[in-house]
């Protein structure tokens, strides 16, 4: 027999109506943790985009010894220009040098800092990202060579920072998601037993099994449902301020390299949306399996 | 009609609830099924709703095996019997003419039946006037009656009453009775299980007696108590 639908529509909505707190309890904290999943997901693919960034714009500087002369100078630029796995240097004199630490160091640090002990800096691209550490451990004890630095570590902190974030969010989430679903099951528990008067009668005249289901089903299916299209919302209002802030006119900021896409927000809105039905569908599936007898 | 083949039916604290009953009942009977509390009716009537399965023995009804039913065919098998109870298990929040449309709707029967049909079984009951009450606005008897109602809207080809006159005073019971006659009298099939001496007695109908789950009587047109006038017989 088919279930009508106008039923199951008509059913449903008395009964979200009826147990309202306990619905919006339960779509708030579906829409919570939700969100929390969407924007984990969001900072991975936006942390996957800022390193495809950060690895285009890698430069390995080789710092040559302040007191090095001229002919050793020279001769590590010209090893340099040798080396296939260098894309392109530029040499930046002491003064230049100097001059940009006064930019970029604290006063404190930059007052012990004078123009003859500041070292002269080779700054190279190399012809790969992944080249820098090859580029690196070539130099590092070369005569003449201070010191050779890439942004490599600060990459990697960075990265883990970020993996760790990830991994916070996720285990909130699914602390979150997991009250959500038992959220829902409560709430179908409340409506089974409320209606159980019209489930025995039910049973009594010959209504399927499934026609008595089916109204529950969808209830806890309505309430993933709504939960994970506020949460898909509260992503999309992430996207939107992340990128607000990641202004392309400012190509350094970490926003601006993780800058997303519409597809990026598109596809953890419907995890998100896939999440939150499923979630409300096993709450529902076990309320029935557990508290309504046919 | 219904038939019952050795049906043994004990209980999980091993009380035995029928003992090795056989009963055949044909189409169109009126029977009342007596006995003290406690033996058996109540389970006879469980039973053949499948509600409750039996340990040994088997039973048909409209024609059908019901013990190898598959359960998901149970409540198919239901929308032929209607059912009615002592406490009238209306739905308190719907009216008259919804509590017997309900039993229409949630077997999917469309709109234009349950208009169609609803009005005609509540004048059959005598509550036309009423349809738009509340259980709670009516007397118990009314109450009965729509129970009645609900159970014959969809014309059932058995009517199953378990103690339907256990809440009702004696007058009113015997309105009830009258009602279960006039549904009788269309064919349908009644079986009701009662220890209302009076009432049994009035009637003459058939009645089966359980005694600590056993068949101890089955007169054709019997009374409540031992009636050595009626002549014994084997429906």
């Amino acid at each position: 027999m088919p279930v009508s639908a106008d039923y199951v529509a008509r059913e449903t909505a008395t009964n979200l109506w009826r147990n309202r707190l306990m619905t919006i309890a339960a779509v708030l904290t579906v829409a919570v943790s939700l969100a929390l999943v969407g924007a984990a997901l969001l900072l991975k693919q936006g942390a996957a985009n800022a390193e495809v960034e950060w690895q285009r714009g890698t430069q390995v500087t080789v710092w040559v010894n302040p007191g090095a002369g001229a002919s050793e100078t020279k001769a590590i630029g010209t090893q340099l220009a040798q080396l296939p796995i260098v894309h392109s240097c530029s040499f930046y004199t002491k003064a230049q040098d100097f001059a940009e630490a006064k930019k970029i160091l604290t006063p404190s640090v930059f007052s012990a800092l004078t123009l003859s002990s500041t070292p002269p800096s080779f700054r190279c691209t190399p012809s790969q990202p992944q080249d820098a550490q090859a580029v690196i451990n070539r130099f590092r004890g070369q005569p003449g060579v201070y010191q050779v630095t890439a942004p490599i570590q600060s990459i990697h902190a960075m990265e883990k920072t970020i993996t760790v974030l990830q991994w916070v969010f996720v285990g909130v989430a699914l602390v979150l998601l997991l009250s959500a679903a038992v959220l829902i099951l409560n709430t179908i528990r409340m409506a089974i037993f409320a209606r159980r008067r019209e489930v025995s009668v039910m049973k009594l005249v010959g209504a399927t099994n499934w026609f008595i289901r089916l109204p529950f089903m969808s209830e806890g299916l309505i309430q993933g449902l709504i939960g994970s299209l506020l949460a898909a919302g509260l992503v999309f209002v992430l996207h939107v301020v992340l990128n607000y802030y990641g202004n392309p006119s400012n190509p350094g900021a970490v926003l601006t390299q993780m800058r997303m896409s519409g597809w990026n927000v598109f596809g953890t809105d419907a995890v998100v949306i896939i999440m939150g039905v499923l979630i409300g569908s096993a709450g529902s599936a076990a309320a029935i399996r557990r508290f309504l007898d046919v | 009609m219904i038939r019952f083949e050795n049906v043994t039916k004990t209980y999980k604290n091993s009380t035995v609830a029928l003992r090795n009953v056989s009963l055949d009942v044909q189409k169109g009977e009126f029977v009342f099924l007596v006995g003290p509390s406690g033996s058996g009716k109540t389970t006879f009537i469980r039973l053949l709703l499948r509600e409750e399965l039996p340990d040994r023995g088997r039973i048909w009804e409209a024609g059908r095996e019901i013990i190898d039913l598959p359960k998901w065919r149970v409540p198919y098998l239901r929308r032929n019997i209607g059912c009615v109870f002592q406490d009238f298990r209306l739905l308190p929040n719907k009216t008259v003419f919804q509590n017997v449309a309900f039993a229409l709707e949630v077997i999917g029967r469309p709109k234009s039946v349950v208009d169609a049909q609803v009005p005609q079984v509540l004048d059959l009951v005598g509550l036309s006037k009423k349809r738009d009450n509340l259980p709670s606005e009516l007397s118990g008897g009314e109450q009965q009656r729509v129970a009645v109602a609900r159970a014959f809207v969809n014309r059932p080809l058995i009517l199953l009453a378990d103690e339907p006159t256990g809440n009702l005073d004696p007058a009113t019971s015997q309105g009830i009775m009258q009602l279960l006659d006039r549904i009788n009298r269309t064919g349908t099939t009644v079986m009701i299980a009662t220890h209302d001496a009076a009432l049994v007695d009035w009637m003459r109908r058939r009645v089966v007696e359980l005694d600590q789950g056993v068949i101890v009587r089955d007169q054709a047109r019997g009374v409540y108590g031992i009636d050595n006038a009626a002549g014994r017989s084997a429906g």
